[in-house]
């Protein structure tokens, strides 16, 4: 459309023919449609299934029965599930925290203008490139107890060497360092994005003022810091409360149930007891909670004022 | 000049402290390969050896291994859903961009949301839908379900792309008497070649990086290297050797890719404001 308009606009009447016009069409098509009927067709089937099936009691070989909300009443009844959801909770808030505030602290750290400044960047940016089943597999080398580099150390500054991953508490401390470890430099990359914006003479005219540290922190790099640390909130807490691969391999999600996350326990449900039924109405708990929390970003992120549009020349 | 010495001190803490914080990010990774070198002997001794002679005999041992196999459907499968996602989600991003359809702002929001889906929702219709057509343990099966992830992920920061190119530029063509697809194939689409080779990586990584799909879809066939690894693990007994090899190796493409970007990275992550 935009096309047409400026053609208009712009060509004498005669060069605006029929054939630009048909050809316009399917090519306006071909943008949308195949993208759109491939998304459509690969969630709207899984989506629907899956929350059809968690209305049923359900188990692999077993005859599906029709029970209603049978299987979330019986989620909201047991201990494991409230227990799977206390993990996932406490998991997100502390792990997010301590990206945030360290991710802005190493932020900072990194944006001062060195030379050589270029590798350590580089460096803090691998971890959130692995893949979290290497992470964990990693650490969990690392915090073996009788063979791990941590606990060495520990008993080499003199205390007792700790039981990460067997001891429900540590177990649960060291899901969060992997989770700290894997994507505080994923708060890093959008700090030093939104530090990037700030523009130089701002900056100078606060050294000119003499400005203290928090007066330049406030009145300056905030307005610039806030976009950028509501989106890794936002996506960090999605990630954590979907998170599976970690607790997967590091801990098997013990001792216990001390670190099975909603994810976990959902995968356990199908593949280890086979009841799909309650397996999917975990996933749907998790798909509504996820739904929640990105729905409050999202509106705290829409700023208030009518949104920049891009000029389409509609 | 006491002024200037304290802060150029301060400043040499400061610089001082976030190598040294950067130094321990970096740690776990370089144990893990300095690791992948030793014998089964120095891998155990405790205090940790430092130094010792460095010896292949891990990665022979993973060389000979399904591993070899499994790191290739690995690439094999996030090389066709990257491709697949690139070709859609730069037409998509474009028609975003450029040509207004009713209810894009709806859309738009709806294709991130698919970025947002707890994987393990769809794991289990997946399986069940895979295994009716057949196509479970299947390349085909993992390339689609990543294409989800991948065609959202490339919607949303191609658009960006785009719509940072001036529009004059394509007024100039259309009067050069170019049809629309000839002005996005010609014009639009070569000066958007950065923001698709970060996307491209991107979408790479995170297809090789994925676990629960790979895991719940495949079984043997097409197996892929994550899964492998795991499953070194719970078999193997604990041959850490190995799995430090494997997981050495494995991180050497996503090593390369996160170098060729390292410069994109921020920029990227700006969504365009910064110039």
């Amino acid at each position: 459309m935009a096309e047409q308009a400026i053609a208009a606009e712009t060509m004498p009447e005669t060069a605006v023919s029929v054939a630009t016009d048909v050809e316009g069409k399917w090519f306006r098509r071909l943008l949308f449609i195949p993208t759109l009927g491939f998304l459509v067709m690969m969630t709207i089937f899984p989506l629907l299934y899956s929350l059809g099936v968690s209305l049923f009691n359900y188990t692999t070989g077993g005859e599906a029965r029709f029970i209603g909300l049978g299987n979330y009443a019986n989620l909201v009844t047991s201990p494991e599930f409230w227990m799977a959801t206390r993990v996932t909770l406490e998991v997100t808030v502390i792990a997010v925290a301590i990206e945030v505030v360290l991710g802005i602290l190493l932020g900072f750290a990194l944006h001062q203008r060195v030379p050589g400044i270029g590798i350590f960047r580089l460096i803090i940016f691998l971890p959130m490139m692995l893949a979290p089943l290497v992470v964990g597999l990693f650490w969990r080398f690392l915090l073996d107890q009788t063979f791990g580099l941590i606990d060495y150390l520990i008993t080499l500054i003199g205390f007792e060497p700790i039981p990460w991953l067997t001891h429900p508490r540590y177990a649960l401390a060291s899901v969060i360092i992997v989770d700290v470890w894997q994507w505080t430099p994923f708060v890093v990359l959008l700090v030093l994005a939104g530090l990037g914006t700030v523009p130089g003479d701002l900056l100078e005219a606060a050294a000119l003022d003499r400005a203290s540290a928090w007066m330049k922190f406030r009145h300056i790099y905030w307005p610039h810091l806030r976009f950028p640390l509501l989106l890794a909130l936002l996506f960090r807490s999605i990630d954590t409360l979907k998170m599976f691969d970690v607790p997967f391999i590091l801990t098997g999600g013990g001792p216990g149930n001390f670190t099975t996350t909603l994810s976990f326990l959902g995968y356990r449900y199908h593949f280890q007891f086979f009841q799909i039924g309650m397996a999917a109405a975990i996933s749907w708990v998790v798909v509504i909670i996820i739904n929640i929390v990105a729905n409050i970003f999202v509106r705290v992120l829409t700023p208030k004022k009518p949104r920049e549009q891009v000029d389409t020349g509609l | 000049m006491t002024a200037e010495l304290t802060t150029t001190i301060k400043r040499g803490i400061a610089l001082a402290v976030t190598i040294l914080i950067t130094l321990i990010f970096a740690f776990p990774l370089f144990w893990v390969v300095i690791s992948s070198f030793k014998t089964r002997l120095d891998l155990f001794a405790i205090p940790p050896k430092w130094l010792f002679t460095p010896t292949l005999e891990n990665y022979r041992g993973i060389l000979a291994s399904d591993f070899v196999r499994q790191f290739l459907n690995s690439l094999i499968i996030a090389a066709a859903s990257t491709t697949i996602s690139i070709i859609l989600g730069s037409l998509t991003a474009y028609g975003f961009s450029r040509h207004n359809i009713r209810g894009s702002d709806f859309l738009l929001f709806w294709i991130l949301s698919l970025r947002m889906l707890p994987v393990i929702a769809v794991v289990v219709p997946f399986y069940l839908l895979f295994r009716t057509l057949g196509l479970l343990d299947t390349h085909i099966a993992l390339v689609l379900v990543y294409c989800i992830f991948n065609i959202s992920f490339s919607v949303w920061v191609l658009k960006g792309f785009f719509d940072e190119i001036p529009l004059e530029l394509e007024e100039a063509a259309m009067l050069d008497g170019y049809s629309p697809p000839q002005v996005f194939f010609r014009v639009s689409l070569p000066l958007a070649r950065a923001g698709l080779a970060t996307t491209a990586i991107f979408c790479l990584i995170q297809s090789l990086n994925e676990f629960l799909v790979a895991l719940a879809l495949t079984a043997r066939a097409a197996e892929t290297a994550p899964v492998g690894l795991a499953k070194l693990q719970t078999f193997l007994g604990t041959d850490w050797g190995r799995i430090s090899a494997a997981a050495t190796l494995f991180m050497l493409p996503v090593v390369i890719f996160t170098i060729l970007v390292r410069n994109e990275l921020i920029r990227g992550m700006s969504f365009g404001r910064m110039k």
